[in-house]
């Protein structure tokens, strides 16, 4: 249902489908990535730099770290295509003006993780995703009403 | 809070081009009709609401990497079991 809702979409609404560009978050990485209007919640976090997390684990962790460098708070984050299928992100013309970018293809999105004491318990926010411009490091947080708040990190 | 009296098809403006006006009025649900420019987001409020908390709650989740490392773990053995059977 998602999915078709996105695909009905009116066409000054480009959607985007990740896995073309999964592999896009390497070029951002090192580079100062900046939400003008912050995080909702954390309207003060404008400038932030993506890293690849390392847990010491023998293969390559899939997540990254969205650390804020105006103060001390970070998100641990996580590609769309890593945990979902058909996940898209409905980015009017608007929103890529807002992301300084001329086409969704240079649209990196992600999800952010959230922490729970039980491991089964960890949530990923796919109703509030980050959407970055690859070439701008311009970043917004997107609201999706259509998606849940809390999707389960490791669906049973 | 500027608090204003309006009867169902009156609008207010709010700067020089939003209008919100009054749809229909019934028992304690209210229709409102919104017009604004496509820049303006509009959102339900409980929804806002709803991600700044989970923003608040997903602070700083990284910096646990021994119990990530789990989490890596436990991601890897679901996927491998996935793709065995």
């Amino acid at each position: 249902m998602l999915s078709n809702s996105c695909e009905t979409k009116p066409v000054s609404v480009a959607v985007v489908k990740p896995s073309a560009n999964a592999a896009l978050a390497g070029r951002l990485l090192g580079r100062e990535v900046n939400f003008p209007a912050g995080l909702l919640g954390f309207p003060d976090c404008r400038r932030f730099a993506l890293a690849s997390l390392d847990v010491g684990t023998e293969q390559p962790s899939p997540f990254f770290v969205l650390s804020c460098r105006d103060r001390e708070v970070s998100f641990l984050v996580i590609h769309p295509d890593l945990l979902v299928q058909n996940y898209c992100l409905p980015l009017p013309n608007e929103v890529l003006g807002r992301l300084g970018i001329g086409s969704e293809c240079q649209v990196l999105p992600l999800l952010i993780v959230t922490a729970r004491e039980r491991i089964k318990a960890i949530t990923v926010n796919l109703q509030g995703p980050l959407a970055i411009g690859i070439d701008s490091g311009i970043g917004v947080q997107l609201v999706v009403e259509e998606y849940p708040l809390r999707y389960p990190l490791i669906v049973k | 809070m500027l608090i204003l009296s309006r009867r169902a098809g009156e609008s207010i403006t709010i700067g020089e081009d939003i209008v919100v006006t009054v749809v229909s009025v019934g028992g304690n649900h209210i229709r409102l009709g919104i017009s604004a420019p496509r820049e303006v987001r509009v959102l339900r409020d409980e929804i806002v609401q709803a991600i700044k908390d989970e923003n608040h709650a997903a602070a700083n989740a990284a910096d646990d990497p021994r119990r990530l490392a789990d989490v890596v773990k436990q991601l890897r053995d679901k996927a491998s079991e996935r793709s065995g059977s």
